[in-house]
């Protein structure tokens, strides 16, 4: 999952790295005690690349100012993401701005390090000079990713390879601790006294680790309006995520890839689904909570007019499944829209007629499926 | 080189093969013929499951019935001390079907079977599947039907469709692979490049594969640099997908322009890949592939 910059940010001064003194604000502040010091930088907060080329950066030299640049940007939509929060941090000056970067090599299987003396642009453009970008693979521990640092900082500027050295061992040992699958710094300012400190910070933690990083836990606990999707996951063991807000089609699915191409060929079909879900029909285990939540989920969407159910199931045995449905719309009666059912697996024959019983057509054929449901919203 | 192919005679052991899945995904297995030799179950007292007896450790099983692949039922959490028990006792194909694999156990897990020179699919994936011989994990039988095609899939379920709508049009496959979701995984696409190439009863391959991580980009350059001469067709998930937000599969996030849709089509096509986008297109298209290059293995 990717970090909010001030998410990312407080992971590492937790580490004792260093990071621009800052705050997390989510309305505009009519008081100005707790600022750190200005003058300010006021950096959106949404899970996008970007933000400077978009506007949503901007900079503060007095109280009024900061007011104003925070009431420009709370509220503020890029992407079809809304800003809810801004961070409001001191700005650096009179600092080098260099560039340092460790991810997973998922081929190599190892750690890719990528260091630039030169940062502060996104390192598609740094990289467009010869020589300006240093990168390496290493195995994933941390006396090997220290030296690999050494040799990559060679011939820089002493303050900088000196920095950039020390900075490398700070963050490597975080990214191995955390577990993390992305930490980038850039820019990663650089004092003339050779002190160091993160600018900004792109983190994508990984939250199949959750259980063995309370950090990561308690993150998702006290900013879960920040995180609703991996959130959602934890606590009810499935994937939902919001497409289309004006959406007209709520999907019950199991399955990412074939939910993901059931909303591609949906929208290339001129239909609006409301969302992406893949419920694990798998891990139901004879309780129809999930489905619940599903179906009050997706019956928040005000334009859903209609629930097309997809299930390709390996496993699953369908007759259960259908009597779990059936029991899950009893509990969720909010949801009182026509259902379209596709379904293939073990015992269909008991989920048809059960379903059948209810009046909800069930098909074997995905495209007559989205015939049925086309037809409903022609109505 | 990567070596997925499997048949009745490749001697299987299921390792957590008394929990829950591993129970009934054993039954399954055999039911289709995989020949399931033994389990094992730290806690095992010498007993058997379902007539299939239970060692302590891959080493005793492994001794005991000189099996060669191993299915790994257990939870997410212990993949990567499983995948290390079956790699010391001389494993060289293991399957891991879990979900939730901590990526920097995986990343271990790669480096490990890369160095003991073993074949390691997954984690998040359905397995693998010969039709008509053999499956490790579980794939759906709807789905399989013995053919020309080879078939690799970062999807399960799209698999499943993939697979049940070519089924149905009477064009099987010949080796399956769900390489799965993760974005650090054993086996990528690339690295099954070779051995489609080589392999007699593959007489063309579709990739499917979905946005975010750059396998289909890693396959595009292989395809190229090794002049794969077989017909390759493509189906990619998720072209309509909102960036920054993980869709259900951990490696399926798109950061700007980084794992997007666009890229992948058009690498894939400089390669001289067919990019279907939908499902009923790649399902004619092949169709119309099959149609024109009728195979009668004799």
């Amino acid at each position: 999952m990717f970090l909010l910059e001030h998410d990312a940010k407080t992971l590492l001064a937790q580490h004792g790295v260093a990071v621009p003194q800052g705050t997390l604000l989510e309305q505009v502040a009519i008081e100005d005690d707790g600022f750190p010091p200005g003058p300010w930088v006021v950096k959106a907060q949404i899970a996008s690349g970007g933000r400077s080329k978009a506007g949503l950066i901007r900079t503060a030299q007095t109280a009024g100012e900061l007011q104003s640049q925070l009431r420009g940007l709370l509220g503020a939509t890029h992407k079809g993401m809304t800003v809810r929060a801004c961070r409001v941090e001191t700005q650096i000056s009179a600092a080098a701005e260099t560039y340092l970067s460790f991810m997973l090599d998922p081929v190599a299987a190892g750690v890719r390090v990528i260091v630039a003396a030169q940062g502060g642009v996104d390192i598609e453009t740094l990289a467009a000079t010869p020589g300006a970008v240093r990168r390496a693979t290493v195995a994933p521990h941390l006396p090997e990713l220290a030296a690999q640092m050494t040799k990559l900082t060679a011939g820089f500027a002493p303050h900088l390879a000196n920095a950039l050295n020390d900075a490398g061992s700070a963050l490597a040992k975080v990214f191995l601790e955390a577990e993390l699958a992305l930490l980038e710094i850039n820019p990663l300012f650089v004092r003339p006294d050779g002190s160091w400190l993160a600018g900004d910070a792109k983190i994508v933690a990984d939250d199949n680790a959750l259980y063995r990083q309370p950090w990561l836990r308690k993150l998702l606990g006290n900013r879960a309006v920040a995180y609703v999707e991996a959130q959602r996951k934890l606590q009810h063991g499935c994937d939902y995520v919001v497409v289309d807000p004006d959406g007209e089609i709520g999907l019950l699915t199991t399955g990412a890839g074939l939910s993901m191409m059931l909303i591609d060929e949906l929208r290339a079909a001129g239909l609006k689904p409301y969302n992406f879900l893949d419920v694990r029909t798998s891990g139901l285990r004879g309780d129809p909570a999930r489905l619940v939540s599903v179906l009050n989920w997706i019956a928040e969407g005000r334009r859903v007019r209609i629930l097309l159910v997809n299930i390709f199931a390996g496993i699953t045995d369908l007759g259960e499944f259908a009597q779990l449905l059936l029991a899950a719309f009893e509990r969720a009666p909010h949801l009182r829209i026509p259902v379209v059912a596709r379904l293939i697996g073990t015992r269909s024959e008991a989920a048809c007629e059960l379903l059948a019983s209810r009046n909800i057509p069930v098909v074997t054929d995905l495209g007559a499926a989205i015939d049925q449901v086309k037809h409903h919203l022609a109505r | 080189m990567i070596n997925p192919r499997i048949d009745r005679s490749t001697r299987v052991i299921v390792q957590g093969i008394t929990g829950r899945a591993g129970r009934m995904h054993s039954r399954m297995m055999r039911d289709y013929g995989t020949t399931v030799v033994a389990g094992v179950s730290p806690a095992s007292d010498g007993g058997n499951v379902d007539g299939v007896p239970v060692f302590t450790s891959c080493r005793n099983a492994v001794a005991a019935t000189q099996a060669a692949a191993s299915v790994v039922l257990v939870a997410a959490e212990h993949l990567l001390g499983a995948i290390e028990e079956a790699v010391e006792a001389g494993i060289k194909l293991i399957v891991t079907p879990a979900e939730g694999m901590p990526v920097h156990d995986a990343l271990r897990a790669r480096r490990l079977t890369q160095a003991a020179g073993a074949t390691w699919i997954g984690a998040s994936t359905p397995g693998i599947a010969v039709a008509g011989q053999a499956k490790l994990g579980f794939l759906p039988e709807a789905s399989l039907a013995p053919g020309p095609l080879g078939l690799m899939s970062r999807s399960g379920t799209l698999s499943y469709e993939s697979g049940y709508r070519l089924a149905q049009r009477g064009i099987g496959t010949s080796v399956w692979v769900g390489v799965g979701g993760d974005p650090v995984k054993g086996t990528r696409f690339a690295e099954l490049a070779p051995f489609y190439a080589a392999d007699a009863l593959t007489r063309a391959l579709l990739v499917i594969g979905e946005i975010g991580g750059t396998e289909e980009e890693e396959l595009a350059a292989a395809l190229t640099a090794q002049r794969f001469a077989k017909p390759v067709f493509a189906l990619i998930a998720g072209r309509s997908s909102p960036e920054g937000v993980t869709m259900g599969h951990a490696g399926a996030l798109v950061h700007g322009s980084h794992g997007g849709y666009a890229a992948k089509k058009a690498a894939l096509e400089r390669a001289g890949v067919q990019v279907c986008a939908s499902l009923d297109e790649m399902t004619e298209a092949i169709a119309a592939w099959h149609a024109a290059a009728p195979y009668n293995p004799t």
